[in-house]
């Protein structure tokens, strides 16, 4: 079981580092063959949207599980220990119904608000209908027998939106549970450098002697 | 009405502990499907279309470079430089260090990434030059700030992308306000410095300052890279910034051998003769060139930078989202009518813009907050005759000031975790200089020629089209 959430773990790690190079690669090789070759690729500039699309949207489960959403945390520190716990229970819970009415707020109707719609929907249609993308053609080796359209269906690009807000909804309900055993403190991150001064302190750890805390400099002082 | 409860839902989601991000999607999902005959879908789509975005591209190009050029070794040049030219004057360190934070600034779009950088090298310098630690972490603090009014920024990007004006001149309106900024910075710490008789350095000589400038060059290339390329008409911002992330890469692993399979592996041995270190070197290069692109070092970079990215493009989508529902529940049109009515010159305006910014400033992330202000103040300030460049740079100054003060300005933050100071003990470290920055607030809001007498130049007068 451990290995498979550490390969999970490494999956989605590769996942979003991958498609931010290859994000890069695209762009840069554009401009190399525009100066250099004189050519370029027309379904480039689309397909490093497509995947910009997939870095968020596959991303934001990402944030949730390790905990890189900002939020203000000021105001609910300042309530006793119960009530604090409830309100960080209440920010996994908005997440949770967020994922889930953005995939489908049929469930809206339960309070009697006519909603309709959501990513499941909206996917569902541009899946029957099987337009495809403007740019990305596909190459002529492509099977037939596989897809008779000349471009790449859209369907596949958008098959991130339903994707990624259940993952989201996913992790959301694990950071629900962690927080009632008590095992995570809440879903949020207090603010953004939270990770770079974590980093900081680690390097500080790592160089230990080499003089980069900052109080053992001063006492030692003047030796510059 | 239902502006109303908008905004009152996403204060009190915001307030109670949800993510910022889905604070705002989640408000305007609630608006739309209860109030609205709007579809759901069309919100769900908004998530996935946000992205597709050109300008916003720009911003995972741009964190991947300064990624890459925070990786240690460029901010020690940086310094070394930043010492080496102004370090031999009175209060001198503590100068360099805000050269150091401009310099640094001009390679990453990013303010608390300046102040961790370039702090925790330079407030344990400035110690042991017998500053006293309040001062080096008041100096470092607020000229951190700069990160975000230097371009490139990726806030002045966030801005471009929400009021469609151009990346590029937004870039070129942050130049004079930023040397501005840092030298009246300079000017405080130098006047302070007389009065107090702080240190000075020895002069290094003019060999040490060529020697470092040669060494920080590699860097420091990549501004005019940026900024030579979008202006030479040879790039796009988002390609400019592709080209960017891509270079910073190979100086980090090739050229200053900071991170990646070369690292710590010297250029030029004791003792070894120039065409063997030329050969070892070449062969060496190749025979890493493939080893680069998967090395551990290199995927951690990666692995970062997306998370950084993620973190703020998840907050800029849904506050892409709350702008949308805003503007087709028409509210900019009446917060207009309401403020024109209300006998608003852009006199007062610019006061109450100033005011909103630093109030919200203390609770939201700088770019979120910027996609909510932006699209309702945008009609204002075209209406009154506001240079919509003008806009953008006193948003961001805003913002910066936002960074310093209490009770959650994030440098603050930052800077008490690197120097192990308290809160409040860094509030008042950063108070005298925090003055300084708002005089350079006042200044940079009715003095319009500061941020657009270079882009004019540069670039011809601006159509605005509204």
């Amino acid at each position: 079981m451990n290995k498979v959430l550490t390969f999970i773990d490494r999956f989605e790690e590769n996942f979003i580092a991958i498609v931010l190079a290859l994000m890069v690669f695209i762009s840069f090789s554009q401009v190399i063959a525009r100066y250099v070759f004189n050519s370029g690729w027309g379904g480039a500039l689309e397909l490093t949207q497509v995947l910009f699309a997939w870095l968020i949207l596959f991303g934001m489960s990402y944030g949730i599980k390790v905990g890189s959403h900002i939020g203000v945390d000021a105001l609910i520190r300042t309530f006793p220990k119960p009530v604090f716990r409830f309100f960080a229970l209440f920010g996994a819970g908005v997440c949770i119904m967020y994922g889930v009415t953005l995939f489908s707020a049929e469930w809206l109707t339960v309070f009697g608000v006519e909603s309709k719609g959501g990513a499941w929907y909206y996917f569902s249609k541009i899946y029957s209908i099987g337009i495809g993308m403007e740019d990305i053609v596909l190459p002529d080796f492509f099977p037939e027998a596989l897809y008779g359209g000349e471009r790449l269906p859209r369907w596949i690009a958008y098959l991130i939106l339903p994707v990624g807000l259940v993952l989201f909804v996913l992790r959301s309900v694990q950071a629900f549970v962690a927080i009632w055993k008590g095992e995570r403190e809440m879903i949020i991150a207090s603010h953004e450098a939270e990770e770079l001064l974590e980093e900081h302190q680690k390097a500080k750890e790592e160089s230990g002697e080499a003089g980069s805390d900052i109080d053992e400099s001063h006492t030692k002082g003047g030796s510059k | 009405m239902e502006s109303l409860i908008l905004f009152g839902l996403v204060f009190v989601f915001l307030f109670l502990g949800v993510p910022v991000a889905v604070s705002l999607g989640f408000a305007s999902v609630l608006v739309i499907a209860i109030f609205s005959h709007d579809s759901v879908s069309s919100v769900a789509l908004q998530l996935y279309t946000a992205a597709q975005n050109y300008t916003l591209l720009a911003i995972p190009f741009f964190i991947l470079a300064s990624s890459f050029m925070s990786t240690g070794g460029v901010a020690r040049r940086i310094i070394r430089f930043a010492i080496a030219a102004v370090g031999h004057v009175r209060g001198g360190l503590a100068i360099a260090s805000v050269f150091a934070c401009m310099l640094f600034a001009a390679l990453s779009g990013s303010s608390p990434a300046t102040v961790v950088a370039i702090g925790s090298i330079a407030i344990a310098g400035m110690m042991q030059a017998g500053y006293t630690k309040q001062f080096a972490a008041g100096v470092v603090a607020n000229a951190g700030t700069l990160g975000i009014l230097i371009p490139p920024s990726i806030v002045m990007v966030v801005y471009a992308a929400a009021t469609d004006v151009s990346v590029g001149r937004m870039f070129l309106a942050g130049v004079i306000p930023g040397l501005l900024a840092g030298f009246m910075l300079m000017a405080a710490i130098y006047v302070n410095a007389r009065i107090k008789g702080m240190a000075k350095e020895p002069f290094a000589g003019m060999g040490e300052i060529v020697e470092s400038a040669g060494s920080a060059s590699w860097g420091l290339f990549l501004i005019a890279i940026i900024l030579g390329g979008i202006y030479g008409g040879i790039f796009t911002p988002t390609e400019a910034a592709s080209v960017a992330a891509v270079y910073a890469f190979l100086i980090a692993v090739f050229v200053y051998r900071d991170m990646g399979p070369l690292k710590d592996v010297a250029w030029c041995n004791e003792g070894e003769s120039l065409a063997n270190a030329a050969m070892r070197n070449a062969v060496l290069t190749l025979k890493n060139s493939l080893a680069v692109f998967y090395h551990d070092d290199t995927r951690k970079v990666m692995v970062d930078s997306a998370k950084t990215t993620l973190m703020l493009m998840f907050v800029i989508v849904n506050a892409l989202v709350f702008a949308h529902v805003l503007t087709s529940e028409n509210i900019p049109q009446h917060v207009t009518s309401l403020m024109l009515d209300a006998g608003f010159t852009w006199f007062t305006f610019l006061i109450a813009v100033n005011l909103i910014l630093l109030l919200g400033g203390q609770f939201m992330e700088p770019s979120g907050l910027l996609l909510i202000v932006a699209p309702v103040v945008f009609p204002i300030a075209v209406e009154l005759g506001v240079d919509p460049i003008h806009l953008g740079v006193i948003m961001v100054v805003n913002m910066e000031i936002g960074m310093v003060t209490p009770p959650i300005g994030l440098n603050l933050f930052v800077t008490s975790a690197i120097t192990g100071m308290s809160m409040v003990e860094v509030i008042k470290a950063a108070m005298p200089f925090v003055c300084v920055m708002f005089i350079f607030l006042i200044m940079v809001t009715y003095i319009p020629a500061i941020s657009t007498w270079l882009p004019t130049m540069m670039m011809g007068p601006e159509i605005i089209t509204n």
